[in-house]
């Protein structure tokens, strides 16, 4: 086992004639195996993975009696009222929606375009997703007035020989949101099958050996197993991708398919693609960084990965403010008083404070990643991708609050005031998410071991990708220098 | 015959047998409270059974004129009549005639009986004053009959007592101390009311008669004694005048003869007619009439005096001197000359009027320039009206002060609260040896009172009263008196010691003689049509002038007080109905409280927005109370409505307000000079519409759009064009991306059209709604947060000038829009299409309906519905305290209908039986009375049905008779500006209205096909061009 202290190594650079390694102080599968299962396999994890599953937990306990004083009480007790019909519930869904995003696109896409820095962040993506989307799921099924009808969304055959409306955008949202869970799942699940068969095989105790045992489907390793598992993985990625482009479209036609002003727009569809990228990463920055920290996987997320991850949050961030100020453009340009006052009353009415929080955060801060020197700083990067965050929910607010709060009668608007419910509510959801990403990564394979160990350079006799000789060059004197300091 | 004070299991119904009912303890206990004219007696002796009989033979002659009975609590079993009553069709509503006095002035109504239970009220069309046509208040007035804080019982000094000892004690008391008596009643029109006070009198001749109702117009009593001599009523004919100028009167407002004048007024603007009139007014505060002048300008009350001395010189060469008055501006002037001069144009058809703020000497003036007009006859008539009065409230407080009064008779009303403040009626009643106070609630003059009696409402009760032109009007009661009870006629029986104490042999005997007999035709007819036909008595007054010496008009240095009633609870009798608490004020659009409303610029002056507390401080007496600067108030005047701030009017009103009366003294009962200053705390107004500053960008962006929702021109305008409307703004042909409706095999296309020109913002047609419709009150924290229920609402906007600098200026207020809000009806309607469920679709025949059951609650339609007219149920509200904010528990199961009725559904027994009560977590909204619709079209099917086969083929869409069906919203308005029928009927009103060239669809770019259009706003101001009402100088 390469114990090798880890030590600043800088991947980052663009040399042309030698791809940088993504796997640092690591040549052997076994060492691989070994460093990423530390978490899982030791005794106990540390005091820091107690204090904040504590925490978690206590949160997503109070989402539940969120949840069910709502229930009991009514929807009365969020602050949604007349004009603003929907308000943090809907916000909320939207925000998670969005996180949801990297982790397909991560596994699905950069998959299939062979990107493979994507190995190292793709399971734990793809965990956020799954638990993000079950975030994103709780709030319009507890949104709606009358919680326990919820199931008419669904087109279930039923006595009154009624189907659900097919002409409205929710109806969309259940069967986008639904299908990109599900396939989700599966493909998650899937990727997931050797590295639990790695976990049954060390397995210690009988129930660990008979719970890993049971979710790894009988895996052994032989090459018809890879053959068929590759195949099905690269039909999943293929019937993935498309959905990482629908979910959000979908979610962004609740909005451009009513007629609102500030909500009917065609910029939506790709608009909504992009923010959810780009919320995505920077969800996944947020969570990589501390995990790799607390877990010792700065070998395998290393900065490069981040480093490429800057790249993306720049180029959506990019993106969506052009969107921003397109959806600007389009309204002075349309010469209709509705559309125009309804984006000037963004930016200058009264909840124009939201939305400058929005530009700077999600617009300006973003910018920074064109310097290097702020893409390989982990302090600035964190702090980037917690503004995104922060930034990408009040762009949902903006969109659903704003739009809502001052449409085409001045006699209806009115403000909207979350209660204190409303943000319990979605502290606890925060609880429910990171409860789940918690327990993941104390008993799932947090990063794709079998995938990883693919790139590494002894994993490629013939010297293509990212280079044996070189690599092992590299890594070779490393490990002289080291020996030297030492 | 239960009643809700006891708890009698077996509950009411019919008597099976005598015996039975005789025998049972709880009849023995209650027959004190059933029977107050003394059968209790003839039972207890237990030997007269035939005269037992013979009352109740009465009791079921009674039944059989179309009376219920019983009270009909709602009661689970189901059980068949064995007998069904005469004309009663289990689960078919009836109405009934009756009447109410309120102001002095009967008002003439139809309710609606379902099963027994009274559930609305509308107009009655053969009264002259009605029309059919009702205000707010008579629309709210079914909720007072149901409200579980009514007084339940008679008490004496809080201990619960019985009519009997009372009665008891009247017989002992009043013989020997008559003397020292005085009676306090409210103006009443009443015949049979007026009978038995001169019997009272006779009897008591030493007893001081006091007629006091704090809103009275004695001013004008005062003027128009000194013009013609007498006790007068003017009656308006508004339709028949070109050109109205009013001096601070505020016709078109709430008050007893708001419907008739607002149904004058809307006539005289009918564009059909050629020629529109012209409303001049000058006024403090704005008001309805205000909102609707042509020509306006606000001004200090001293001001107001100015002009109409300056008027009434040039009109009837006369003038008086008045203290107080200032010289009037050369602006003020010139405007007024142009008044005088457009009034003389108009000779006969011109009218004067003065607000009850006005002094005496101004309705003086008014009643001169009248007469110099030439307008008695045609636009005013006078009916004379003898006052019951033989002393004021400030001789009977002296009187109570040096001892000569020991006994005070309160009939209704309620001094104690009301009386002016440097009275102190509370303390003097307080301190009597003797007081009684009939009331429908132990309210603040019943804590005072020694004697406590619950009154029934008019609705339990017999009465009778005049309308405005003397027509006489019966009022019967529709449904036993659900606490007990007795009316003002059945107390003043006992009081005169009349044998007869039953009420509606007491009305019967004033109409027609002590011989005539339930089965008198002509008191039947007067019973079935609740007016006695051709009984008006208008006259044109003889001259027996006294000119006065001269007048006050009170105004302050800086600051002045002006006392008005408010919209909402008139002069405070309207406190515990929630329903008028939640009615959002005309022009404030403020709900559950009063305010100071000031002027913008004083506003700035003071550094106050809305909310900010004010110390309002007259003579040695302050108040504070939330300001809410509201443009065209003149400026430094501040307008206070009365009649909040109850201490013990009921749940409802708890909290809500505040009492103004502490300012007004009997030097000041309309104006004050005041003294303001800010507290620096702040308090929530619940106001149903947002506030903007003028220049914020919501501000600017609501007078941008303006022009586009709500249409208006100018006569000259409308001339030129009549089209004018169409061409605000434009639309282009849109398509739809769905199919859209065709209607295939459509019968019926309903229909809808709002006249702007004519709608006064008068509230009528909420309250129906309120009323017909099931919808709750959500409270004021409801409100607070924007949930109030509404399903029709009045939108209301201020149109500013420029201020010169790009932006608006609040202080020059142009125009007051007002406009009712309600679902429109689109045939491509937005909210349907985003429906996940279908729980919203549209119908053959054109309505968007909302299918309850179906909704889930996603609120998405209110989202997408372009109007905002959609009414989401957050909780449960008929479960629910509505009149506090609740912490945790916002719902307790039944709250509103069983717990705070004390166990029964007292508040279910309103709800119309034919409309869903909804629960929470449902979307609701505006359906056209989709149940009016189809208990018309039922029955128009069964007629068609048994038509012959050659009748069927002529009539193949089953047709329905323009005007058959009427929604709630048309029937209770009193201008007629909604007009609701068949758009396949091209003969139909709604058709010919639809396709009137000033008509137009709200937002009709969105390709919406709205089945509601409005009919734009046509002006007449006196430029002709645009319109140049100012408030500011």
């Amino acid at each position: 086992m390469a114990s090798v202290p880890a030590q600043p190594f800088d991947n980052t650079g663009e040399d042309p004639t030698a791809r940088s390694p993504l796997i640092l102080n690591h040549t052997d599968f076994g060492s691989v195996t070994n460093d990423i299962l530390k978490g899982n396999e030791s005794a106990k994890p540390p005091k820091s993975w107690y204090f904040a599953l504590a925490v978690s937990f206590t949160m997503m306990s109070m989402l539940g009696a969120m949840i069910g004083y709502l229930i009991f009480t009514g929807v009365g007790v969020w602050g949604n009222n007349n004009p603003v019909a929907w308000g943090y519930p809907i916000v909320n869904f939207v925000f998670w929606v969005g996180i949801g995003h990297a982790g397909t696109l991560i596994s699905a896409i950069l998959f299939l375009f062979r990107q493979k820095w994507r190995t190292a962040i793709n399971r734990f993506a793809e965990a956020m997703t799954i638990f993000a989307v079950i975030c994103a799921g709780t709030f319009p099924g507890i949104h709606i007035g009358r919680v326990w009808l919820a199931y008419w969304l669904f087109p279930i055959p039923n006595q009154m020989d009624m189907w659900p409306q097919f002409r409205s955008p929710l109806l969309w949202d259940v069967f986008a949101v639904g299908t990109y869970f599900t396939v989700s799942l599966l493909f998650w699940y899937l990727g997931m099958v050797p590295d639990l068969a790695t976990m049954r095989d060390r397995s210690t105790t009988k129930v660990k050996q008979l719970a890993y045992g049971i979710a790894s489907l009988g895996w052994r390793g032989s090459m018809r197993h890879w053959h068929r598992y590759e195949r099905a993985y690269l039909l999943l990625a293929a019937l993935a991708t498309p959905l990482v482009l629908s979910v959000h479209s979908v979610v962004s036609f609740d909005f451009a398919v009513s007629q609102l002003p500030g909500w009917h727009t065609t910029i939506f569809p790709p608009y909504f693609v992009a923010g959810a990228i780009f919320s995505g990463f920077a969800m996944v920055m947020t969570l990589a960084i501390p995990a790799r920290q607390l877990w010792g996987l700065k070998d395998f997320i290393t900065m490069r990965h981040l480093d490429n991850m800057c790249k993306i949050v720049l180029f959506t961030g990019s993106i969506v403010g052009y969107a921003y100020s397109m959806e600007f453009f389009i309204a002075w340009y349309s010469g209709e008083i509705y559309e125009s006052f309804a984006f000037i009353n963004r930016a200058f009415g009264p909840y124009g404070w939201a939305y400058w929080i929005m530009v700077s955060c999600n617009v300006i801060t973003p910018q920074i990643f064109w310097f290097k020197k702020a893409r390989t700083n982990i302090a600035i990067i964190f702090t980037a991708s917690l503004l995104v965050n922060v930034g990408m929910w009040f762009e949902r607010f903006v969109i659903v609050v704003t739009s809502l709060a001052n449409d085409f009668l001045p006699s209806s608007w009115g403000m909207y005031e979350p209660t204190w419910v409303d943000v319990m509510t979605f502290l606890g959801s925060f609880g429910l998410f990171m409860t789940f990403f918690l327990l993941f990564i104390r008993f799932l394979p947090v990063l794709a071991i079998a995938e990883l160990k693919a790139i590494m350079p002894i994993a490629d006799p013939h010297g293509q990708g990212h280079s044996y000789e070189e690599m092992s060059m590299e890594t070779d004197e490393q490990a002289k220098i080291a020996e030297e300091d030492e | 015959m239960s009643s809700l004070n006891e708890s009698n299991e077996n509950g009411q119904t019919w008597w099976r047998s005598l015996d039975e009912v005789v025998a049972g303890d709880a009849f023995q206990a209650q027959l004190q409270d059933e029977f107050p004219e003394g059968s209790g007696e003839l039972l207890a002796t237990g030997d007269d059974r035939r005269h037992f009989l013979k009352i109740m033979g009465a009791s079921m002659a009674l039944a059989g004129l179309g009376v219920a009975g019983c009270r009909r609590w709602p009661k689970e079993n189901i059980v068949p009549y064995a007998t069904r009553p005469e004309n009663t069709m289990p689960g078919i509503p009836e109405q009934y005639a009756s009447c109410f006095d309120f102001g002095g002035i009967s008002q003439g109504v139809l309710v609606t009986s379902n099963d027994g239970r009274p559930t609305k009220i509308e107009g009655n069309p053969e009264h002259p004053d009605s029309k059919g046509k009702t205000d707010a208040f008579t629309q709210a007035a079914i909720l007072d009959l149901y409200d579980p804080d009514r007084s339940r019982q008679v008490t004496y000094d809080g201990e619960k007592s019985s009519l009997a000892a009372f009665r008891e004690w009247v017989n002992t008391y009043l013989p020997k101390a008559g003397k020292g008596i005085a009676i306090i009643s409210e103006p009443s029109s009443s015949p049979t009311f007026e009978r038995l006070r001169r019997a009272f009198m006779k009897k008591n001749p030493q007893a001081m008669w006091v007629e006091y109702s704090p809103l009275a117009n004695t001013n004008e009593q005062i003027g128009l004694n000194n013009a013609f001599g007498g006790q007068w009523i003017p009656v308006y004919n508004i339709a028949k005048a070109t050109s109205i100028v009013s001096l601070d009167a505020d016709f078109l407002g709430a008050g007893p003869m708001q419907v008739p004048n607002t149904r004058g007024w809307a006539d005289s603007r009918n564009l059909d007619h050629g020629n529109i009139s012209r409303v001049w007014i000058a006024e403090p505060g704005l008001s309805v009439t205000g909102a609707k002048a042509d020509e306006r300008r606000s001004m200090n009350p001293a001001v107001v005096a100015a002009v109409a001395n300056y008027v009434a010189k040039q009109i009837a060469h006369t003038d008086v001197a008045i203290e107080g008055t200032v010289a009037l501006t050369a602006e003020q002037q010139a405007w007024a000359d142009k008044m005088v001069a457009d009034l003389q144009h108009a000779g006969k058809h011109g009218l004067v009027l003065a607000g009850a703020g006005q002094p005496a000497s101004v309705h003086y003036l008014v009643a001169r320039m009248n007469e110099a007009l030439g307008v008695v006859g045609t636009t005013v008539a006078y009916r004379s009206a003898g006052s019951g009065s033989s002393a004021t409230i400030e001789e009977l407080a002296a009187a109570i002060q040096n001892g000569s009064t020991q006994g005070v008779i309160i009939i209704g009303g309620n001094p104690a609260y009301d009386a002016p403040a440097n009275l102190k009626m509370l303390e003097a009643i307080k301190a009597l040896p003797f007081s009684m106070h009939l009331s429908m609630y132990e309210d603040e003059t019943s804590s005072v009172c020694k004697w406590h009696l619950n009154a029934a409402h008019w609705l339990e009760s017999w009465g009778d009263g005049l309308a405005a032109d003397g027509t006489v009007c019966v009022g019967q009661p529709l449904i036993e008196p659900l606490f007990g009870g007795i009316s003002s006629l059945e107390l003043l029986a006992i009081l005169a010691g009349n044998p007869e104490t039953n009420g509606e042999v007491l009305v019967r005997a004033t109409l027609l003689g002590k011989s005539a007999d339930n089965w008198n035709p002509k008191w039947r007819t007067a019973v079935h049509d609740g007016v006695v036909a051709d009984s008006a008595i208008l006259e044109n007054p003889p001259v027996n002038r006294r000119v006065p010496e001269g007048g006050t008009v009170v105004s302050g240095e800086k600051f002045t007080a002006c006392f008005v009633p408010s919209s909402a609870v008139w002069d405070g009798r309207h406190a515990n109905n929630g329903w008028l608490q939640e009615l959002p004020d005309t022009i404030t659009k403020l709900t559950w409280d009063n305010a100071a409303l000031v002027s913008p610029q004083t506003a700035k002056t003071l550094g106050v927005k809305q909310g900010d507390m004010l110390a309002i401080s007259v003579g040695s007496q302050s108040i504070s109370i939330a300001a809410l600067p509201v443009p065209g108030t003149a400026d430094d005047v501040i307008m206070l409505p009365l009649g909040y701030g109850r201490t013990n009017a009921g749940r409802v009103s708890e909290g809500a307000g505040t009492d103004i009366y502490p300012l007004r003294t009997t030097a000041t009962m309309w104006s004050a000079p005041a003294t303001v200053s800010v507290t620096g705390d702040s308090y929530p107004l619940a106001t149903t519409q947002t506030h903007f500053a003028v220049n914020s960008t919501p501000g600017k962006g609501t007078q941008e759009r303006l022009p586009l929702l709500f249409r208006e021109g100018t006569i000259d305008q409308y001339n030129a064009d009549p089209a004018f409307a169409k061409h605000v703004g434009h639309s282009s042909h849109s398509l739809s991306i769905f199919e859209e409706q065709q209607f295939v095999g459509a019968k019926y296309k309903w229909g809808m059209t709002i006249d702007l020109s004519t709608c006064t913002g008068c509230n009528a047609c909420v309250a129906a709604c309120h009323a017909e419709n099931n919808i709750p009150i959500v409270g004021k924290d409801q409100v607070l947060m924007g949930r109030e229920m509404h399903w029709i609402r009045i939108d209301r906007y201020f149109a500013f000038g420029s201020d010169g600098h790009g932006g608006y200026d609040n202080n020059d207020l142009t125009a007051v829009a007002i406009q009712p809000m309600t679902c429109q009806h689109c045939e491509n309607a937005p909210c349907e299409e985003v429906c996940p469920v279908a729980a919203t679709v549209h119908d053959s025949d054109g309505l968007n309906t909302m299918i309850y059951n179906r909704c889930v609650g996603t609120r998405y339609c209110s989202n997408n519905c372009p109007f905002k007219v959609r009414r989401f149920n957050y909780f449960d509200y008929f479960r629910r305290d509505p009149l506090r904010s609740t912490g945790m528990l916002q719902v307790q199961p039944d709250y509103y209908i069983k717990a705070q009725s004390g166990g029964k559904t007292l508040r279910a027994m309103q709800f119309n039986p034919d409309v869903t009560v909804r629960m929470r977590g449902v979307m609701e909204k505006c359906t056209y009375c989709t149940q009016r619709i189809q208990r018309v079209k039922i029955a128009t099917k069964n007629a068609w049905v048994k038509k012959t086969e050659a009748q069927k083929q002529a009539d193949p869409r089953v047709a329905i008779a323009d005007g058959a069906i009427v929604t709630a919203c048309q029937q209770a308005c009193p201008a007629d500006a909604i007009v609701f029928g068949d758009l396949m009927d091209t003969k139909s009103r709604v058709t010919k209205l639809h396709e009137e060239k000033r008509s137009y669809q709200m937002l009709e770019e969105l390709n919406l096909k709205s089945r509601t259009k409005y009919l734009a706003r046509v002006t007449n101001p006196v430029d002709g061009a645009a319109a140049t009402e100012g408030g500011h100088h």
